[in-house]
């Protein structure tokens, strides 16, 4: 579904993303890890189509991104971090003019549309202006214009922030049904726990570059660890706990 | 927490230090540019003012009288500038905005925030006003060799006539944002952008400088002046401003109109301070309320739009800036000076009575034609730059959205293109057909304005959208863009655009004119010199257009890189 082959890129002398080649397989929910600034969102917003890779290849639902950019871009739901869209539109004005960027209009979108804002939980609101709107319902009317088009991928930037844990659960079963109906999800996240229950396989990113990648007890084993839970883990692989340093301060 | 109130205007300082270190590419060029069109602009400003008073020195008492006649006309005019301008910024300072969620939260009396707020509208508000009166007043003074003195006074009177109307525009919005009901933040704005504009039109309405014109009833010239000194009552700060510059002017203090200035200053300052501390904090609660607001459906808009044979994409992209364009209040009052600029463009067509000119001729009345061709064309460009030129950057934040869709770039911006162009071609085409009605000029003039501004329209249009999407300020305010580096670009270029337009058409046509007023016959050399000019006119609009979209198609496309 997503393939990134030795993927670079450089701003001037700067390499935020160092050859990093994953995949994402149909079905599969696919987490991406790594502390701040270590390359995830740069990452993602190559898969988007938002920058242009200084080298490598992108390849979403078999398309090119750089050669085939506009049938990669049809075949994939983009979620990003901020839920930024336009105040002034209601709901469904706004998912009918996503539908329309895609080329779905006439008798279609309108029940689909419908299907999206049950589906997030968000149709009380159809006609209600995005202006206001909380991040959280922001975030979920973004799910739903992501997942408006049925593509056969999804990438997401750090889904449960700003959700409350009513929203958490709901995007975690959405994920899980999606992906059940054959969609590639590549999902960043901070939370460890969202990926140690969601993720089919995970990779994690360090100063630009993969650093481990497979299932969750594939990445515990190239820590060299038995740890239960993810964490720490993950912060043998990206570098030190930290802990000792904040007793210092405290 | 005691620290004077300064500090609070420390983050906008140093934003500002921080945006003037950063350099970028084609800072250079930016600098030159802007500085070259300010020092122009300055440069012109005290010119005209030095010729005119020294033109006024000629006539004596009566030169007097006019000086003191126009700097109470310049100070009211400004004050009433102000006066708006402050409500509309203490709004946004005051209530609407980011940073007041930081300060409100912090240990901050109110009596320092009142202090940095007023000290921050104060200066947003009268900037303006200060840059353009500075070469005005230096110009008058050159011109009377005054001694410094006046500019002392100068000075001393700036400071308080610019208080004053800040002020009364603080607390006005203050009350206004108390008492009225919810969404009343908009309300206000748009209120006092009616009122300006209505304000604009009936004082020229009220002073009919036509009258001027009817050199054959001198009568009318005085009751003219008559008019004119009617409103500039002695209870309005504009009056005392002026009566105190003259007086420096003469070498004297006018201690009567300076002291009513500062006395004023302080007192308003008092009270709305007074008023602010008690009154600011329910108001700033009120403004928080979410802003569920009534709003239009559009439903006939969706329907007739879906009427339009057009693709898919291009039908939601023009639903959706329609509606945008029309919920959101603070671009629709773009509109209100927009409309006093056409009212007053009629209006002055409608009152210039040719026919009691007497040097005016048939010729005379077909070349203003032209004149009229060249005024659509900078009304063209006004409306292009506030309403075509920020359309790439009102996509804003959201613009993510339509770069990870499935459409090109080139789609995307011939579809502003194409919404951009239907009211700037059927605004100005209206307003030259029914200018030249008014002026009952040739009809082969009609057909050849009325076809100009077909390809003007293109044209500038064109080159509004290309330039847009180049420089586009997608952080920014998109009502701001018009102020912009691209956007003096655009005004400068399609200035020149307009000017040699007009050339190319205006010298074939008016040989063309002079030879049938002239009952000469019209050779072929006159015909084909029309067509070739009438081809390069044809022409450039055409290559402006194209190279334009193009243009701006690329610069979207390596966004990015």
């Amino acid at each position: 579904m997503i393939v990134v082959d030795t993927v670079v890129k450089r701003y001037g002398s700067f390499t935020a993303v160092d050859g990093v080649s994953l995949d994402v397989r149909p079905g599969e929910i696919h987490g991406f890890l790594g502390p701040n600034g270590a390359g995830k969102t740069t990452t993602l917003r190559m898969i988007a189509g938002l920058l242009k890779p200084t080298s490598g290849r992108i390849e979403v639902n078999g398309h090119d991104l750089v050669k085939d950019a506009e049938a990669a871009k049809a075949s994939l739901g983009f979620i990003p971090d901020r839920p930024f869209i336009y105040e002034k539109l209601t709901a469904g004005e706004f998912l009918r003019f996503h539908g329309g960027l895609y080329g779905i209009d006439g008798d279609g979108i309108q029940s689909r549309v419908q299907e999206m804002l049950d589906l997030f939980e968000l149709r009380r609101w159809e006609n209600e202006l995005v202006e206001s709107f909380s991040h959280g319902m922001k975030q979920r009317l973004v799910m739903s214009a992501a997942f408006l088009h049925r593509p056969p991928a999804v990438a997401v930037d750090e889904p449960m922030v700003g959700l409350d844990p009513r929203g958490a659960r709901l995007i975690k079963d959405v994920f899980r049904r999606m992906a059940g109906h054959g969609v590639g999800i590549l999902m960043s996240t901070h939370t460890l726990e969202v990926a140690q229950e969601l993720c089919h396989r995970i990779s994690i990113i360090n100063r630009g570059q993969i650093i481990a990648q497979g299932t969750v007890d594939d990445v515990r084993k190239m820590a060299g660890g038995e740890d239960e839970h993810l964490t720490p883990v993950f912060l043998k692989l990206t570098g030190g706990s930290g802990l000792q340093e904040i007793d210092e301060v405290v | 927490m005691t620290t004077p109130f300064p500090y609070l205007l420390l983050p906008h300082l140093w934003s500002s230090r921080n945006r003037a270190q950063r350099r970028e590419r084609g800072d250079l060029t930016r600098a030159v540019v802007f500085g070259a069109i300010a020092l122009g602009v300055c440069g012109a400003i005290f010119g005209g003012s030095y010729w005119l008073t020294r033109e006024l020195i000629e006539y004596a008492e009566f030169g007097d009288y006019l000086l003191r006649l126009g700097l109470s006309w310049l100070f009211l005019s400004f004050l009433a500038f102000l006066a708006f301008s402050s409500v509309v910024t203490s709004l946004s300072t005051f209530f609407l905005a980011d940073d007041l969620r930081v300060l409100m939260a912090a240990p901050v009396s109110p009596r320092r925030l009142f202090h940095a707020r007023f000290a921050r509208t104060m200066g947003q508000a009268s900037w303006m006003v200060v840059v353009f009166l500075t070469p005005v007043l230096i110009g008058i003074g050159a011109a009377r060799c005054a001694s410094p003195l006046y500019y002392v006074t100068a000075v001393l009177t700036l400071v308080p006539f610019s208080t004053i109307p800040v002020a009364f525009g603080t607390a006005a919005t203050l009350v206004l944002v108390n008492v009225l009901p919810a969404r009343r933040a908009r309300d206000i704005m748009m209120l006092a952008g009616l009122a300006f504009a209505a304000a604009i039109v009936l004082v020229l309405r009220f002073i009919r400088p036509e009258q001027l014109l009817r050199v054959e009833s001198l009568p009318d010239v005085t009751d003219f002046f008559a008019t004119l000194q009617s409103p500039v009552t002695p209870l309005l700060p504009s009056f005392w401003a002026g009566e105190s510059l003259f007086a420096g002017l003469q070498g004297g203090l006018d201690w009567m109109h300076a002291g009513a200035l500062w006395t004023t200053a302080l007192a308003a300052t008092l009270v709305v301070a007074a008023a602010s501390e008690r009154w600011h904090f329910a108001g700033y609660s009120r403004s928080q309320e979410a802003p569920k607001s009534r709003f239009k459906q559009f439903r006939l808009l969706d329907r007739l739009v879906h009427l339009a044979p057009m693709s898919t994409v291009r039908r939601q992209l023009l639903l959706k800036d329609l509606k945008i364009f029309l919920r959101d209040i603070s671009q629709i009052l773009q509109l209100l000076p927009l409309l006093a600029l056409v009212l007053l463009y009629l209006y002055n067509f409608r009152v210039l009575d040719l026919d009691r000119i007497p040097y005016m001729t048939e010729f005379v009345t077909n070349v203003y034609a032209f004149v009229n061709l060249g005024m659509a064309g900078f009304v063209m460009a006004t409306v292009a730059v506030r309403f075509v030129f920020p359309a790439v950057s009102a996509e804003g934040g959201a613009f993510w959205l339509i770069r990870t869709s499935p459409i090109s770039m080139r789609d995307f911006l011939w579809s502003k293109f194409w919404t951009g162009l239907c009211p700037v071609l059927l605004l100005t085409e209206m307003l030259t057909i029914a200018a030249n009605e008014l002026l009952g000029i040739d009809p082969f003039l009609k057909v050849v304005t009325a076809g100009a501004i077909v390809f003007m329209s293109f044209a500038l249009v064109g080159l509004a959208t290309g330039l847009g999407a180049r420089y586009p300020r997608f952080g920014a305010d998109p009502n701001q863009a018009a102020g912009s580096y691209g956007g003096v670009a655009f005004m400068i270029l399609a200035v020149l655009f307009v000017i040699v337009t007009i050339v190319l058409i205006g010298w074939p046509t008016s040989i063309y004119l002079v030879r049938r007023f002239r009952g000469q016959p019209i050779r072929t050399f006159d015909e084909v010199r029309i067509i070739v000019f009438f081809g390069a006119a044809m022409i450039l609009s055409v290559v402006t257009w194209l190279v334009s979209m193009r243009s701006g198609v690329r610069a979207l496309q390596k966004m990015s890189d």
